[in-house]
Parts: C-alpha cells; structure tokens; sequence
C-alpha cells in the first residue's frame, strides 16, 4: 500500500497531450516526463498528495486500429515509470479515447496490479465495455469543467491507492459496476418498503433498490416445418439425472448439464433415474420422471405420426441459484449441439 | 390523535403506554357499535439472564430454573435428552445450528401459540406478557440428515449484524429418541422452543412493566370519516413455501400445515400473538422476527398518520403452475376488492420460487391499480448485479432488498460454541461462511438493516 506522496502516471491522447488534432491521431504511444497538457489539471488537483512522474500519449487512430497491440505498448511505458496510480483522461463522450482509457485501466489493474481511474461522459462506448472491471467516473460531455472533474477522478484514485473503502456509486461519482455487496443501513428494509410505497402512492420520484433484469426478452422462433416432419427433442433444468447423478450436477447453482440417451427407450424408469434439485419438491418426479419429461407421450406422438422424431437424447439440468452466465453458456451450448443433430424444435419443461 | 383506552391501573401507576398509529382504535359508525382488536403487549427489559433456583424476575435480571424447565421441556417421547445454555452478549461464544429462535411471550388470557402449544383459539386480543432483550435459541443436533448451518456470534464484527447477538440467550440442545423421524424431531425442538418462551415471560407476571405497546385496528372498512384520505395499504405475507411438503406437526397457522392453504385474510394483531410460526424450512427468516414482525410495525407505525393499514393476507409459495396462478389472483382480489387497498407491501419466505410467487401477486395487484412494493433477497449466486432479480413484470418495479445472503463472510474464532456439538471443534475456530449462515442477518421478512448495494 502506497503511503506518502504518490507516484503518478497519466494517460492521454493526442489532442489532450497537446500533440495537434485529428491529423496526430495516427502516432504511436511515446511518453513525456512530468504532467503534459490535460495532465497538469490532475497535478494541480493532486497537489502534494502526488506527482505526475509521466505523460504517456497516444492518438486515437493509433488505440483503435492497433487495439491489444497498443495497449501492450502503453502498458510498458506506464509500467516504465513505476506508478503508484494510473489516471486515464477523462475522455468525455470521446468514443475512440474513452475506449483506449478503459482498455488501459483494465490492462493496469489486471497486468501491473496497480489501481488505475478514468473519467468518462455516460454515452460514451468505454463506459459498457470496462463499467464493469475499471472505476469509471461520470463527467460531461466536453472538457468545459474539466478541473472539477478531475478532483472526483483524483478523489477516487486516492482512495483506491490508499486501500481505503470506496463508496456507492452515487457517493463516489463513478459507473456502477454492476456488483453487489452487502453494506449496514440506517433503517430496516420494512421501513424502508413502507416509505416507498408511500412515495409511490403519492407519484413521488422513488430509487428501487434492486435493477430491473437486464436480459432481454427472446422470442420463440417459428416452426418452419409441420410438425409431422420435424425431429422434437426435450430438454429439461427440473434435474432428472440418471441414477448415481454420473456428470454430478450441482443441487444448486449448477454449472453443468448432461445428455442422455433415451434410444430404445418407450419411457423412462423411474427406478434408473434420481433428482439432485434443490428448488422444489422433487419426490414427485422421483414417483415418475415422466411428470418433468414427458418421454411416454413422445413416443406415442412419434408412433402416431404426429410428431416426426424424438430427438434421442434429452438434455437435463438444475435451474435453481444458476448464475446467469452459467444459464446462457449452458443454452447456448445444449442448442448449438440439437441444431447440429438436425433438431427442429423442442420442449423445455422447467419447474 | 386519538387514544385507545388504556388499562386505568397501568395509567395510575404512571406506566408509559405506547399507542401504535394515530387512529381512533372503536367507535360507531352509523347505528353499527363495534370492537376493535386490541393487543396489549407488556414489555419487561431484561439485561441479565443467570441461573437460578426458581425462575423469577428480579428487576431487570431473570433467573432461570435450569432444572425445571429442562424436565418440563424432557417430557417429550420424541426427545432423548435437553441441554440448556445461557449465553451472554459480548460473550466470544457461537451458537451452532441454530434451527429457530423465539421470543418469550405469555398470554394472561388467551392459549399461548395456539394450535401448536395451547388450544385452537383466537390470538391478537388480550393482554400478553413478552420480555424484551431475551431470546430463546433452539438449535438442530441432529447429525444424520443436518440442515443448513445457521449460526449466531455473541462477540465479533458479526454480532451487530444479528438481534440475536445483542440479546441474552436461553439456548435449548434437544437430542432425537431412537426411531424419531427427521420431522418428528424437529417438531419436538419448536414446542421446547415455544414451552421455554412461555415459561420465561409468565416469570413477568407479578412484574411492573416498563412499557406497554397497543396494537388497536378496527375492522378493515371503519374509517373515521377525518381520515378517509389516507391511502389503504395492505400486508400481504407469504407464510411457507411449498418447495419443501409440510410435516404433519408442522404447524404454521394456528397449527395448521398450510398445506392447500388459499390466501387467508388475517388481522395483524393475531401474527404478533402467535397464530404464525416459522415452518421447519426457515431459510433466512425467524419465528422471533414473526412474533416482532417488522413490517406489520412498521404499517402500524403510519396508521391514522400517513396510511390506513387495511390488513393482512396471508399466503404459501405454490408448487406449481396453475397453483401459483390461482393464489395470486386470488390474493390480488383480496386486497383489491375485499380490502380496497390502494398499495400493497409483499414479503416472500424460501428463495428462488416463492421469490417469483410474490412477483406474479404483485403483478396481479399492479394489474388491478394496487401499488406495491417487495422485499427481496439478493438472488444472485455470484455477485452480479444481473442476477439479483429472478423477474420482470410491469409495474413491479418498487424493489427494497434485504441482502445477499450468497456474499462471503468470515466467522472469526470464538472461545466456546454452544449448539452443533458435532461440528463444535471446528466451528470454534476461524470459519468461512456467507451472510445466509448467520441466523438474523438476512430477514426476509424485512427485520435485516443489510442491503446489498449495487456497485
């Protein structure tokens, strides 16, 4: 932990390294001792807290085009100068300079260790690609604030370099990162339900404490074909698993699923099949697994010729606590694997 | 504002009488006298909990007969053997397993817990006794088929995120006689819990209380014609989920295992005075936090003043589709229709199912113009801010949360652990853990000042 004053690296572009316009944007990462052009607002506001021991520069065209190559170029010349925090603009609604910020915040944090900030205007295309790994503090759309924004940046950067807690997002100014963490209230969440409703009730302005999800809805593809040509598979996250659970999928919070074979198969036998879910009452499909996954029908719709084919494998999985990125890889590997057997359509059974 | 009557006794002894909500608590209305609910609660502090040969309150020090209540509480065929433990705040000490925790409460003229302990008979009117800064603790000792470990710190940075690391604990070990089924035993343990918790408030009869709290509601419909402005918001309070089958003694309302339960009007007072007790699956939520509800507090404490408190619907998390469809339409008329509620505050027990149960109640009621907002646990498993909700429907959109009880937490090494016998060496020393594991913590039903704040 850094304790004294602090070394100090800043990054800037072209333009805000005072190297010309547009016309600079194509040159290459080079660095300058000292606080150079937008630096020496971050020298000014760091006063004797910290120094700006360099400047490194690049042009926009150059970060864009060159992408990871750049940012291996500037992360050696920051790690050159041996800083204690890096600081990254504030890019504004910049889009090709607040990307390269976020992108070399990142690299900073995850490569160097060392705490890094920038500053960014909400619009700008850097804030959803790094929010989430780097501080980003909010500014304005252009430079006119530029001192006062800087203080927040720095405010945050010495705090991070200092170890100390970092506030809420509202408190701090910075980009929520979309993470959780637990923190003490002054009031208990019935209290705190009660007042809202009652700002609701009265169409006062109310701060929910939870955001809406941010998945979007999917719609369900039209079936291109009649049913009596198409091959049905079913797929499952109620948990049936074959005896002995063989790919051991998790009670809860799964990050795996199985296939299994139903060849040869008019139905399921419920004394070679087990349930590991934890979400809900499963002695019920334990009884009969045909109650989560309906192979009996199938086999008689593909015997009847109302369905073409039963796909021969049925993909099971526990849907209870599973992270949401677990949930999309999951899907999306179950349905590249039917879309490659020729499966035309399916049917989830949840619980 | 107007005051309900108070017990002229009380009133001469100069006894401070807290009077919950500003509104007239009987009345008449047209040529129609009626009675409102009226609980009196009796509050007597406690701030020392010892051992002693008679259990007596003795100013704000309650001694314990050890001995008698442990042969009260052994006289149970499902049970082989009690153990009772005091346990102090501020004392390094762990109290493992912890299965539920109870707050002492006796009726002076009613069944206490009716329908599990006592007779099948109305609780919510009448005078009862509760102690204040005492609670009873049972724990789980069983070690075949263990549940979830739950854990309270007396000392440490995690007692001040717990009631129950600030009060002192009778804690209750209670072994399972051979051949007791799982649910046998666990029944067992709660009416020992509930036996103790009665126990210790009656030492406060011939006790001066040091507060007296008045629930008073008149029927939902009487409203003074001064305060028929006020918005009507309802409770509506999701008791058991059904993930998880009741056991035939599980009883949750008045004894009953709610097992085709439908949504249930109740009046407030009567979930204060014991007609609802946590089932044995209590994830996160406490029957002391449902005999001190915090939300039905907290809708008392606006009464006659910013809001009319219309009521409570009680309701169970279905199982499935068409269960859970019916439940919350049908609770969306209740408090729509029957109530006239305009808002509406919902809570949910259990996780994920009962979490989307709720949503589609509140839904149904959105869908009906009644406002609403929910408690909510942080449902996601891995901290992201993405998974913290497990819906999305119009309307719902008044969220307060009551924590992740995924979020990691170290349990730092304490000095003896009371409960959990089996795990007690290990439990003693520096445990990994998550907030879910520390018994008081996380409340869903609002009681928890944790929030998980979005970052």
């Amino acid at each position: 932990m850094a304790s004294g004053p602090l070394r100090v690296v800043c990054f800037v572009n072209q333009f805000f390294g005072q190297l010309g316009g547009e016309e600079k944007a194509g040159v290459g990462p080079q660095v300058t001792d000292g606080a150079v052009g937008a630096a020496r607002a971050v020298q000014q506001v760091l006063g004797e807290a910290g120094t700006v021991v360099a400047t490194v520069i690049c042009g926009d065209n150059y970060t864009a085009e060159q992408g990871e190559r750049a940012v291996a170029e500037l992360l050696a010349l920051v790690a050159a100068a041996r800083p204690d925090l890096v600081i990254a603009g504030p890019a504004f609604l910049a889009g090709r300079y607040g990307v390269a910020c976020g992108a070399l915040c990142a690299a900073v944090q995850a490569k160097l260790k060392i705490p890094a900030v920038t500053g960014m205007q909400a619009e700008n295309p850097g804030v959803d690609l790094y929010r989430r790994q780097v501080y980003i503090v909010q500014t304005g759309a252009e430079a006119t604030r530029m001192l006062a924004e800087v203080k927040r940046l720095i405010a945050l950067g010495l705090k991070l370099a200092r170890g100390e807690a970092i506030g809420a997002p509202a408190v701090e100014g910075y980009f929520a990162r979309g993470v959780t963490r637990n923190v003490v209230t002054g009031a208990t969440a019935a209290d705190r339900a009660t007042a809202m409703l009652l700002d609701k009730l009265a169409g006062r302005p109310f701060a929910s404490e939870v955001p809406r999800p941010a998945f979007p809805s999917v719609p369900a593809p039209r079936l291109v074909k009649t049913l009596e040509g198409a091959t049905i598979a079913l797929v499952t996250d109620g948990g049936l698993v074959p005896r002995g659970n063989p790919d051991g999928i998790e009670a809860l919070n799964a990050t795996r699923y199985g296939a299994y074979s139903i060849e040869g198969k008019a139905g399921l036998e419920a004394a070679q099949y087990d349930n590991p879910h934890r979400g809900y009452d499963t002695s019920w499909v334990k009884q009969d697994p045909h109650r989560l996954v309906p192979v009996d029908v199938a086999r008689d719709l593909e015997q009847s010729g109302a369905i073409g084919k039963l796909h021969e494998t049925v993909y099971s999985t526990v849907g209870v606590a599973t992270t949401l990125a677990h949930s999309a890889r999951m899907g999306q590997e179950i349905a590249e694997k039917l879309r490659a057997a020729g499966v035309d359509a399916v049917i989830l059974t949840s619980t | 504002m107007a005051v309900a009557p108070r017990s002229p006794r009380l009133a001469r002894r100069g006894v401070l009488t807290v009077e919950s909500g500003g509104a007239s608590s009987s009345g008449r209305v047209g040529r129609l006298y009626y009675r409102a609910m009226r609980l009196e609660l009796r509050w007597s502090e406690v701030d020392e909990l010892v051992a002693g040969s008679s259990t007596r309150l003795a100013g704000r020090r309650l001694e314990v007969d050890l001995d008698a209540l442990s042969r009260l509480l052994a006289r149970d065929a499902r049970l082989r053997g009690i153990r009772l433990d005091l346990v102090h705040p501020g004392e390094r000490c762990r109290i493992g397993r912890v299965f539920d925790v109870v707050a002492p409460r006796a009726r002076l003229d009613g069944e206490d817990f009716p329908g599990v302990l006592g007779g099948v008979a109305r609780a919510g009117h009448g005078t009862t006794l509760a102690l204040a800064g005492v609670a009873v603790v049972a724990t789980d000792q069983q070690t075949d088929s263990v549940g979830t470990l739950a854990v309270i710190d007396m000392a440490g940075p995690n007692a001040a995120l717990s009631a129950f690391g600030a009060t002192e604990n009778l804690v209750i070990s209670a072994w399972p006689a051979p051949g007791a089924e799982r649910s046998d035993y666990l029944a067992a343990v709660r009416l020992a819990a509930l036996k103790a918790a009665v126990h210790l408030a009656r030492a406060a009869r011939e006790a001066e209380p040091d507060r007296v709290e008045v629930f008073a509601l008149p029927p939902s419909p009487r409203v003074p014609a001064e305060l028929a402005h006020l918005p009507r918001v309802a409770y509506v309070f999701q008791i058991h989920s059904h993930q998880r089958p009741t056991g035939l003694d599980e009883g949750i309302l008045y004894g009953d295992p709610v097992r085709r339960m439908l949504p249930t009007l109740v009046h407030p007072n009567e979930v204060l005075d014991g007609a609802v007790l946590r089932g044995f699956m209590g994830r996160s939520v406490t029957t002391w936090a449902t005999q001190n509800h915090p939300v039905i507090r907290a809708l008392y404490a606006q009464h006659g003043r910013t809001l009319w408190f219309a009521g409570v619907v009680v309701t169970v998390a279905q199982a499935t589709e068409p269960e859970r469809v019916r439940s919350a339409f049908l609770t969306a008329g209740i408090v729509a229709h029957t109530l006239g509620a305009d808002g509406a505050v919902l809570t949910k027990i259990g996780g994920g199912a009962p979490h989307v149960d709720m949503a589609q109640a509140a839904a149904q009621c959105e869908a009906l113009g009644v406002k609403t907002t929910l408690l909510v646990e942080d449902m996601s498993t891995d901290g992201s801010a993405e998974g913290m909700l497990l819906f999305d429907f119009p309307g719902v959109d008044a969220l307060v949360n009551v924590g992740s009880s995924h979020e990691p937490l170290t349990l730092p090494p304490m000095d003896r652990v009371v409960g959990a016998d089996d795990l007690a060496p290990g439990l003693q020393g520096e445990t990994r853990a998550t907030y879910g594991t520390l018994c008081g913590a996380i409340e869903q039903i609002g009681a928890t000042r944790v929030m998980a704040e979005v970052r």
